[in-house]
C-alpha cells in the first residue's frame, strides 16, 4: 500500500510542510506563505503544493497521515487582549469567588516591587465569577451537598452576561469530580450554548489557583480550537491528528475536547524532530535549539526522551498540563539592540518581528538586530531564501556604526558584541534547563536547527564547553518533520496523598488510569497500546515533587533522582519520610517512525562557490560552501561558511564541519 | 578595548542574576519550613571579596561577620559557614530563625567572591513553637544564637554541630533538611561563579564588578535622588506594642536631609526614635555603618523613577551604599538595642522603616509616593493532629497594597517577592482544618482617588482543638493614606467571635470554631471624592466597596442599580468635602494611641 505522511506546522509568518514517502523514503518540503485571517487556507494550500512537488499522483484522501501542529490556541492567549477572554466566565465554590483575585497572593521578582508593582488584568474579572454551594473534603466525601438551585442561578447570570464559555472548579473536585458534573449538568439545562471545561477533566491535580486557571485556559481556547478545526476538517473532508504539547498526537475530533492540551505544542515538534534525526545519528541524548526570528527554544533530550514538565505557563497563565519542558528566551534573529538608560548593550527580549523587521531587511526597519549584526560581519550572504529576498548590507552597516558610535566601541565590537551577548542569553536558558534537572550541559551535543539556530553554534560550543553542535539538513523544517515522528499520547493523572502508600490502593489508582487511557486509544483506532506509569513523590514537608517512573523500588529511584537533582537525598535516612503526591498515566498508541535517507560519501575536497570578507576574529577573505555540494565524510574547516537555502552556517578559526552520513553537519573544536 | 567593556559588562551581570536565580530556586524546591518553601522568606546573595554585594533582585545578609572571624586567607574549597547570631551578625541578621549559610568562591587558589543564602527556618528552639515568642524580654528565650563558625571543613560537614543545632530545633528533621538544601544551593552557586573567573580571568571579572556597581550608584543620584526637593524632610510612624508592655507609640523616625552637591546626598538620621522596647520588636542595625539598612532601605527609592516598568528594572547592590550616610541614635533604642535584647519580631521595625521612608519621601515630594501597606504578619494555629502528632499551621497572609499616583493599590500583595500563601486544598490535607472562605475583606483599601488594595478575609474551621497565634502590628493603627487619601482597615483576628490582639502566643480555639482573619488594606492615595465614580460603581459590584462606603467615604449616590447619579454625586462630595490640614491620614487608631490628638506633628502639609 502507498504510504505518504504529511505534517504541516502553521508558524507566524510561514506554514511549513513536510512530506514523508515511506516507500522510497523520500523527503519533499516546502514553506507557503500562513494565513492568519483564515489559516486553513495555507494550510490547505502548503498540502497541494508539496503533493505537487512529489510528483507521485498521490490525493489528498489517500495520504495516510495528516499531523498538524498549529498556534491558533496559543496566539489568542499570548495575544493579550482583553477582549479576547469577553466571553469566559468561571464558576467555584462558596467563598471563594475572589480566588483568581488573591491567586497566590505573590509579587514577582525584586525586593520593594510590592509598592509599586501593578497587577495584570486576571484571566475572567470577578464580576463574570458565580459560586455554588457544596462542599467536599480532601478525600473526596461530601461536606455539604451540591445546591442545584443556586447552580442554576449561577448558569443564568453567566448566560445573562452573554458568557459563551465557562470553566468550572470546585475545591477537592481532585479527589471527586461528581459536584462539577452536577454543574455541568445545570449547564447544559440553563445555558446549552456554552462550552464548558470541568477541572476535573482537564487537570485531577490538588492546588486550586493552578488548576482554577488551567481550566479556564481550557475554556478560553475552545471556541476557537472547535471553529478552526471544524472549518478545516470540512474543507479537508478527512481526518487529521493535531501536535500536542506533551510529545504526542491526538485525532482533531478529540482535541477539540481538550484544547488546552495542543497549547505551546509548536516548540515540541522541533524538539521531537530533532530528537529522531540526532539519534538516528548515534546521539540518543542531545540539548536542542530552535532559533527563530523572535525566540529561541531550547529542551533537553535523555535516550530519546524529551524532559517533561507540569510546570509550564502561556503568557502569565499557569498551565499545570503535562508538555515537554521547554525553556524559551527571548534571542533571535530580530531580537534588538539597546542601549540601557545606564549605558551599556543589550540584546533583546524586544524583537524587530518579521515586519517591520531588521535593518536590512529594507522594510523600514531602524533598529539594529542579531541578523544586521550577521550581514555587517559577512557571516550571512546579503540575501535570504538562496537570493530570493535581497538584504541591504549597507543599511545594515550604517545601523551598527551608529550604535558602535553611541557606544564608543568599533562597528565590529559592537556588532560582534551583540552576537556575544546574544550568545550568552541563549546559553543562560540552556544552563537553567540542565541545572534544573541535575545535568551537567558538557555531556550533550547541541542540535541546532531553525532559521537562526545554527549561526552562533560555535560560540555556544565555547561558552558552554560543549564537544559538538549537530546542525540538521533543512534546519528551517525540523519542527515540520518532527510532526511526522510522534506517537498518539494522552496523559492521565490523580493525586493520591499519602507517606505510608498501599501497594493495592495505588495499583488500583493506576489501573483505573489505564482504563482511561485504554478507551481513549481505542477511539483512535489502536490495538497496541503502550501505558507509562509515574509518579511524583517528595520529602515529607518539601512542596514541589520529583517525578520518577512508577515501576521497581519508586522510593529508591525518587531518592536516587532528588541525590542526582539537588545533590542530596536521604535513602538511609529513614528519618526524612518519603510523601506520594500524584501517579501518573501516559497511554501511549506508537506509530512508525520515518527512515532517513543516507547521503551518499565524497571523497575529495569540497569546493567553494566563491569568497566574501567576513570577520571572525579580523576581516579576512572567507570561503563559502553551498551545503548541497557536500557529501557525507565532508570536512569544513574555519574560518568558512555553509549556505543553504533557509540557514546558514559560519564556521569559525579553529572549528571544523563535518558532514556524516544522514547529511548532518557536526561542529567540533579543532583539535590541537 | 578596556578590561569592562560594556559587553562583558552585560555578560557578567547576566551571569551573576542567572546564578543567582539557580540558588533560590534549588533552595525553593527542597526546603521544607513553610517559612522558605511557601512565603519565601529567603534570599540568595552574591558578595565580592571586598564583601559588596553585586546582584541586585534580592536584599541579602552580610559576609562581614564571617571574615571578621575567619580570615579570607585561612579559607578552603569546600569550606562552608554558618551564622544566626544577631549581635554578631553586623546587623545582617534579624532574629534567630534566619539561619545563614555563606561558601566563598576560589579562583587559583584565592577567594575571589562569596554565594550566601539565608533562609527563616521553622523552629530553632527557645521559648515557644516557631521561636517567634512574643512577649520574649531577652534573646534567650528566642532559640539556640549560633555565632560565625565553619560548619562545612573543605568539604566534610561538622556532624556535632549540626547534631547541636538540630538537637535544639522542635522539627530537627525540617531544620536537617533546610540546612542541606541551603549548602547544596550555595555550592553549586560558587562553582558556577568560578567558571566565569576561569573563562574572563580576575582582573577583568574584578573590573566588570565595579562598573555594575558604579553603573547603580550613577543611575540612583542622576535618576532618583535628583528628584528629592533639597532640604530636611521629618517623619515619624510607629509600631503599636512589643508584646510586653500596654500598646503605645513606638517611634521611628528618619531626619532626611537631601544636598545633591555632597558626596553622600542622603543622610538618614534616625535621631527621635524610641527607647528599645522590652519585648521582641528591637532590631540592632547600627553595625559596620548601617551598611545593611541601607541595602535594606534604598529599595523604596526606586518609587521616585517616572513609571512602575522603570522601577522594576532598577536593581540594588552595593552601588547604593555611598549615596547614603546613615546617622544613629546613641545605645539602647529600637534601632540600637544592647544584648540581649530580644528580637524575633523586629519586622515591626525593619519593616515599618521602609514605610517610614516611603512617607519622608512623600513628604518631601508633596506626594509622588505610594501610600502605606503593611508588610509581614503571621497567623497561624497548632495543635495536634488525628494521629495525636504536632502540628504547626503558620502562615504569611498578605495585605493590600497603598494607592499609588498612577494606580489603585492592589490587593492581598505580599512585600516578600514570590512569597505565596497556601493552597486550601494543600492545607485541607494536611491539618485538620477547612477552610470555608478565602475571600477580600470588604471596605478595608483605604479610600483615595486611587483607593488602597483590599486585605484578605479568611474563615477557618477547626476541626480539632488547637490553639490561634499571631504575630501582627497595625491592629490598632492603620497603613495611613496620602495627600488626601485615607487609611486602610487594620488587622484583625476574631476566634468564635471574639475579638483577638494582634500579638497572641496561644488562644484556644474549639473543635467546629472559626478563626476569622482580616489582614490590613493599603492606604488610599488622593481625595477620595476625585475618584472616578464609575469606578466606586465597579467596586461596589465586585464586593470591594459596600453601597455604604461609597456614599460616606467616597460620596457617591445611585439612582437605580449601580447607575450614578450624577448630579446627586456632585452634591455630596461638595457638602463631604473639607480641608484637611495633615497630609497623611491614620485611621482611629492613631488618637486611641496618642492621647487623642487626631494626627502626629510631623504629619502637617509641609
Amino acid at each position: 500500500m502507498y504510504s505518504v505522511r504529511i505534517g504541516v506546522d502553521t508558524g507566524g509568518t510561514f506554514t511549513d510542510v513536510v512530506l514523508v514517502d515511506e516507500r522510497t523514503g523520500q523527503i519533499v518540503t516546502t514553506k507557503t506563505p500562513s494565513t492568519p485571517s483564515n489559516p486553513a487556507d495555507g494550510f490547505l494550500a502548503g498540502v497541494a503544493k508539496v503533493l505537487e512537488l512529489h510528483g507521485g499522483g498521490v490525493d489528498l484522501a489517500s495520504v495516510s497521515a495528516l499531523v498538524h501542529g498549529t498556534t491558533v490556541a496559543t496566539n489568542q492567549l499570548l495575544e493579550d487582549r482583553p477582549d479576547r477572554s469577553d466571553h469566559l466566565g468561571f464558576i467555584t465554590t462558596e467563598g471563594f469567588e475572589f480566588i483568581l483575585e488573591i491567586a497566590r497572593q505573590s509579587v514577582p521578582d525584586g525586593y520593594g516591587n510590592s509598592y509599586f508593582w501593578v497587577k495584570p488584568p486576571r484571566i475572567v474579572p470577578v464580576h463574570r465569577v458565580r459560586t455554588v454551594p457544596g462542599r467536599l473534603d480532601h478525600t473526596g466525601a461530601q461536606v455539604r451537598p451540591f445546591d442545584e438551585e443556586a447552580a442554576a442561578e449561577a448558569a443564568r447570570g453567566l448566560r445573562e452576561l452573554g458568557v459563551t464559555a465557562i470553566g468550572v472548579c470546585f475545591l477537592h473536585a481532585y479527589a471527586n469530580p461528581a459536584h462539577e458534573r452536577l454543574m455541568r449538568d445545570v449547564l447544559a439545562r440553563e445555558h446549552p450554548e456554552a462550552v464548558v471545561s470541568l477541572s476535573s477533566d482537564v487537570l485531577r491535580e490538588y492546588r486550586e489557583y493552578e488548576r482554577s486557571v488551567t481550566t479556564l485556559v481550557d475554556a478560553a481556547v475552545k471556541p476557537i480550537m472547535r471553529t478552526y478545526i471544524g472549518n478545516l476538517s470540512e474543507r479537508l473532508g478527512r481526518g487529521f491528528s493535531v501536535m500536542k504539547s506533551n510529545g504526542g498526537v491526538l485525532s482533531a475530533a478529540e482535541v477539540v475536547n481538550q484544547p488546552i492540551t495542543t497549547v505551546l505544542s509548536g516548540p515540541a515538534a522541533g524538539a521531537l524532530g530533532a530528537a529522531l534525526i540526532a539519534g538516528t545519528a548515534g546521539h540518543p541524548s542531545v540539548i536542542t535549539l530552535d532559533g527563530g526570528g523572535t525566540s529561541t527554544d531550547v529542551a533537553v533530550i535523555v535516550d530519546g526522551e524529551p524532559s517533561q514538565t507540569t510546570e509550564g505557563s502561556i503568557g502569565r497563565y499557569p498551565c499545570k498540563i503535562p508538555m515537554i519542558d521547554i525553556v524559551t528566551v527571548g534571542a533571535g534573529g530580530g531580537s534588538v539592540a539597546w542601549i540601557s538608560p545606564e549605558g551599556t548593550l543589550k540584546v533583546g527580549p524586544r524583537s524587530a518581528g518579521a515586519d517591520p523587521g531588521p535593518i536590512c531587511y529594507g522594510k523600514g526597519g531602524t533598529e539594529v538586530t542579531v541578523t544586521d549584526a550577521h550581514v555587517f560581519l559577512g557571516r550571512v550572504p546579503p540575501h535570504l531564501l538562496g537570493g530570493e529576498i535581497p538584504l541591504d548590507a549597507a543599511a545594515a552597516r550604517a545601523g551598527i556604526e551608529g550604535l558602535a558610535a553611541k557606544l564608543g566601541l568599533t562597528p565590529e565590537r559592537c556588532a560582534t558584541g551583540i552576537l556575544e551577548i546574544s550568545a550568552f542569553n541563549q546559553s543562560n536558558a540552556i544552563r537553567q534547563i540542565t541545572v534544573k534537572r541535575g545535568l551537567d550541559v558538557r555531556d550533550f551535543p547541541m542540535v541546532a536547527f531553525g532559521g537562526s539556530g545554527p549561526l552562533l553554534v560555535c560560540r555556544l560550543l565555547d561558552v558552554l564547553g560543549l564537544k559538538s553542535a549537530i546542525v540538521p539538513p533543512d534546519p528551517g523544517n525540523v519542527s515540520a518533520f518532527g510532526l511526522l515522528t510522534v506517537d498518539v499520547k494522552n496523559d492521565y493523572v490523580r493525586t493520591h496523598v499519602t507517606t505510608d502508600p498501599d501497594p493495592d490502593a495505588i495499583e488500583a489508582v493506576f489501573r483505573d488510569l489505564e482504563a482511561q487511557a485504554a478507551m481513549a486509544l481505542d477511539r483512535e483506532g489502536f490495538t497496541d497500546h503502550v501505558y507509562v506509569r509515574t509518579a511524583d513523590l517528595r520529602y515529607y514537608g518539601q512542596a514541589y515533587e520529583v517525578r520518577v517512573p512508577a515501576d521497581g523500588d519508586v522510593e529508591a529511584r525518587f531518592h536516587e533522582a532528588h541525590q542526582r537533582l539537588y545533590g542530596y537525598g536521604y535513602r538511609d535516612d529513614p528519618r526524612h519520610a518519603v510523601e506520594w503526591v500524584n501517579l501518573r498515566v501516559s497511554g501511549v498508541g506508537p506509530i512508525t517512525r520515518p527512515a532517513l535517507a543516507r547521503r551518499p560519501e565524497q571523497f575529495e575536497e569540497p569546493t567553494p562557490i566563491c569568497t566574501r570578507d567576513v570577520h571572525f576574529d579580523g576581516w579576512a577573505r572567507t570561503v563559502i560552501y553551498r551545503r548541497r555540494d557536500l557529501g557525507a565524510g565532508a570536512v569544513v574547516h574555519g574560518p568558512a561558511v555553509i549556505e543553504e537555502y533557509g540557514s546558514t552556517l559560519p564556521v569559525h578559526p579553529g572549528f571544523t564541519a563535518t558532514m556524516d552520513d544522514y547529511g548532518n553537519l557536526e561542529v567540533r573544536r579543532e583539535l590541537g | 578595548m578596556s578590561l569592562a567593556d560594556p559587553i562583558l559588562i552585560e555578560i557578567v551581570e547576566g551571569t551573576l542574576a542567572s546564578v543567582e536565580m539557580e540558588v533560590e530556586t534549588a533552595i525553593a524546591r527542597t526546603a521544607r519550613s513553610p517559612m522558605i518553601r511557601d512565603a519565601h522568606d529567603f534570599r540568595a546573595g552574591i558578595h565580592d571579596v571586598r564583601l559588596r554585594k553585586l546582584t541586585g533582585r534580592s536584599y541579602s545578609a552580610l559576609v562581614q561577620p564571617i571574615v571578621r572571624d575567619f580570615p579570607v586567607e585561612t579559607m578552603n574549597p569546600g569550606d562552608v559557614f554558618f551564622h544566626n547570631d544577631v549581635y554578631l551578625s553586623e546587623g545582617g541578621i534579624g532574629h534567630l530563625p534566619d539561619l545563614c549559610v555563606t561558601v566563598p568562591v576560589f579562583h587559583d587558589g584565592q577567594v575571589v567572591a562569596f554565594v550566601q543564602a539565608f533562609g527563616h527556618h521553622d523552629d530553632i528552639g527557645g521559648a515557644c513553637p516557631g521561636s517567634m515568642p512574643s512577649g520574649a524580654r531577652s534573646v534567650f528565650e528566642e532559640g539556640l544564637m549560633v555565632p560565625p563558625i565553619r560548619l562545612w571543613d573543605r568539604g566534610v560537614p561538622n556532624d556535632a554541630a549540626l547534631r547541636i543545632m538540630t538537637r535544639n530545633s522542635r522539627m530537627p528533621d525540617s531544620l536537617a533538611g533546610d540546612l542541606d538544601a541551603e549548602c547544596s544551593a550555595c555550592l553549586m552557586g560558587a562553582r558556577r561563579l568560578g567558571e566565569l573567573f576561569d573563562r574572563y580571568g580576575r582582573e577583568a571579572v574584578e573590573a566588570c564588578f565595579d562598573a555594575i556597581l558604579a553603573k547603580t550608584t550613577e543611575t540612583f543620584r542622576r535618576e532618583l535622588l535628583a528628584k528629592i526637593p533639597e532640604g530636611v524632610h521629618v517623619w515619624e510612624d510607629y509600631a503599636e506594642h512589643d508584646g510586653v508592655d500596654e500598646p503605645r507609640l513606638h517611634a521611628q523616625r528618619i531626619t532626611l536631609t537631601v544636598d545633591h552637591a555632597a558626596p553622600e546626598p542622603l543622610v538618614i538620621d534616625f535621631t527621635g526614635t524610641s527607647p528599645q522596647a522590652k519585648g521582641p520588636i528591637n532590631h540592632a542595625g547600627d553595625y559596620a555603618d548601617g551598611v545593611f539598612l541601607k541595602k535594606w532601605l534604598a529599595p523604596i527609592l526606586r518609587n521616585l523613577a517616572d513609571t512602575p516598568e522603570r522601577m522594576a528594572e532598577l536593581d540594588v547592590n552595593e552601588g547604593v551604599v555611598p549615596l547614603i550616610k546613615m546617622v544613629f541614635p546613641e545605645k539602647g533604642t529600637l534601632l540600637t538595642p544592647i544584648f540581649p535584647a530580644p528580637t524575633n519580631a523586629r519586622t515591626f521595625v525593619i519593616l515599618r522603616l521602609l514605610g517610614v521612608l516611603a512617607g519622608v519621601l512623600a513628604k518631601a515630594t508633596g506626594g509622588r509616593m505610594p501610600a502605606d501597606q503593611e508588610t509581614i504578619r503571621y497567623t497561624g494555629v497548632y495543635g495536634h493532629d488525628a494521629a495525636g502528632n504536632d502540628y504547626l499551621m503558620r502562615e504569611v497572609l498578605g495585605g493590600g497594597s497603598g494607592g499609588r499616583w498612577y494606580a489603585d493599590g492592589e490587593d492581598t500583595i505580599h512585600v516578600v517577592p514570590d512569597s505565596r500563601n497556601i493552597p486550601v486544598e494543600f492545607a485541607e490535607a494536611r491539618w485538620p482544618l477547612r477552610v470555608e472562605r478565602l475571600g477580600l475583606a470588604v471596605d478595608s483599601g483605604g479610600p483615595g482617588r486611587y483607593r488602597g488594595g483590599l486585605g484578605y478575609d479568611k474563615h477557618i474551621r477547626l476541626l480539632r482543638d488547637a490553639s490561634f497565634m499571631s504575630i501582627a502590628d497595625r491592629s490598632i493603627l492603620s497603613c495611613w493614606g496620602v495627600n488626601g487619601g485615607r487609611a486602610g482597615r487594620p488587622f484583625v483576628v476574631t476566634v468564635n467571635g471574639v475579638e483577638m490582639d494582634g500579638l497572641v502566643d496561644d488562644f484556644p480555639v474549639r473543635e467546629g470554631e472559626i478563626v476569622r482573619v482580616r489582614t490590613t488594606g493599603g492606604g488610599g492615595w488622593g481625595s477620595p471624592f476625585d475618584r472616578e465614580p464609575l469606578c466606586v460603581a465597579d467596586d461596589v459590584r465586585d464586593g470591594k466597596v459596600s453601597l455604604k462606603a461609597a456614599r460616606e467615604d467616597y460620596g457617591v449616590v445611585f439612582s437605580a442599580g449601580l447607575d450614578v447619579d450624577e448630579a446627586a454625586t456632585e452634591a455630596l462630595r461638595a457638602e463631604l468635602r473639607v480641608p484637611q490640614e495633615a497630609f497623611f491620614d491614620r485611621g482611629p487608631g492613631f488618637p486611641k494611641l496618642s492621647g487623642g490628638r487626631p494626627h502626629a506633628e510631623v504629619d502637617l502639609r509641609p
